[in-house]
């Protein structure tokens, strides 16, 4: 095993056809391949149906649960939990958002390698990833929210970390601590479909404008 | 693999994944790290890795890397207690004493990132540390008295 990462090499290899295309390796022989459709080629109509998977995966517990908005309390939902709750033992992540300010996140989500694939069996461990654990930023607010609430703020760069689609896309492949939500380990649900699906899914609501429900006009 | 436990070096053969209080207790014999639950939810097992509170049933040996480890054994010494333990002695926080070390490791751990805590942030620290005797009250007691004790340093 190696040591402690926070981040991990990426190897890119870029490729022009109909669309571009970018395959990255990562550990575990885990591999996601970012091919955006073809400009046009999805409808607003289809747009809408990928953002209704992409919301399912954003409210599901073992995103929503750290996508807390402007709370930096962590929350324990799901099927595993009962009734939701806010994370035990008084954790507060601070403005932070890894808990700096007086108990870091990695106390107890330790810092595993990145090719240690099995480090989440035991139930009701602090689940770990080979990066540091932290609160999504305040602005990525999810936790409660309604579907038109969150797709306005993934579609906007002011509120999304500055990213278009692709980038989004590319986060979603390098940031382990998302990959850790479809291999969440112990009894924790899994987010539903899979990172591969969620990728394209997000790929094509780009590409068909980022539409939102409820939009007067094309999104 | 080597690893650095309060300052010294150890050479241990051990499986990469084997826990760090594994280690620490079983094949280096220091003992001062308590297991409690092995899953992070109690804090009896708390070192400092690289100077920050961590729970050592939670981190794999493996994982640990050049990062340095100190328990509760090389925190002070009998005759230079760290000013934690010193606040500890003389509020005499301790009843039974299996939490302890893990709540002083803590304790040092939040006031060396947070000189002069709030009771919030006290509490906000202290709080994944158990103790089934309730000594609460006086651990917040002992951390203000310890604050206090490094405002005057």
């Amino acid at each position: 095993m190696s040591k402690m990462l926070l981040h991990k090499g990426l190897v890119v290899t870029l490729s022009l056809s109909s669309a571009i295309v970018f395959t990255v390796a990562m550990a575990a022989d885990e591999k996601v391949e970012i091919s955006p459709p073809a400009a046009g080629s999805v409808s607003k109509a289809q747009g809408l149906n990928a953002w209704s998977r992409i919301f399912q995966v954003a409210s599901h517990p073992r995103c929503a649960n750290c996508h807390t908005g402007p709370s930096d309390r962590p929350m324990w939902s799901g099927p595993s939990y009962g009734k939701p709750r806010v994370h035990g033992m008084n954790i507060q992540a601070g403005n932070s958002r890894i808990g700096a300010e007086t108990i870091l996140c990695s106390t107890c989500h330790t810092t595993k390698s990145d090719d240690w694939d099995n480090a989440n069996t035991t139930k009701h461990a602090a689940p770990r990833v080979a990066m540091s654990w932290a609160l999504a930023p305040a602005n990525a607010h999810w936790f409660g929210r309604t579907t038109r609430q969150i797709c306005e703020q993934l579609r906007d760069p002011e509120t999304n970390g500055g990213r278009d689609t692709l980038e989004i896309a590319e986060h979603l492949n390098h940031d382990l601590i998302l990959h850790w939500a479809w291999s969440p380990g112990g009894n924790r649900e899994p987010a539903p479909y899979s990172l591969q699906e969620h990728v394209n899914d997000i790929l094509a609501w780009g590409v068909a404008g980022t539409p939102c429900p409820e939009d007067q006009s094309g999104g | 693999m080597e690893i650095t436990v309060n300052d010294t070096s150890y050479t241990i053969d051990v499986e990469p994944e084997m826990p760090l209080l594994w280690v620490l207790r079983d094949e280096l014999g220091i003992t001062g790290p308590k297991y409690g639950c092995g899953i992070a939810q109690c804090g009896a097992c708390t070192v400092h890795v690289n100077g920050y509170a961590l729970r050592s049933c939670q981190l794999a040996v493996g994982d640990l890397g050049d990062s340095k480890v100190k328990t509760i054994e090389g925190l002070g010494a009998p005759d230079s207690l760290h000013f934690v333990q010193q606040a500890w002695i003389e509020n005499q926080v301790a009843q039974c004493g299996y939490c302890q070390s893990g709540q002083i490791m803590q304790a040092a751990s939040l006031l060396s990132t947070n000189p002069n805590p709030s009771d919030d942030q006290i509490d906000a620290a202290m709080s994944g540390n158990l103790c089934r005797c309730g000594t609460y009250p006086r651990i917040r007691t002992a951390v203000k008295a310890a604050a206090k004790k490094l405002q005057e340093v």
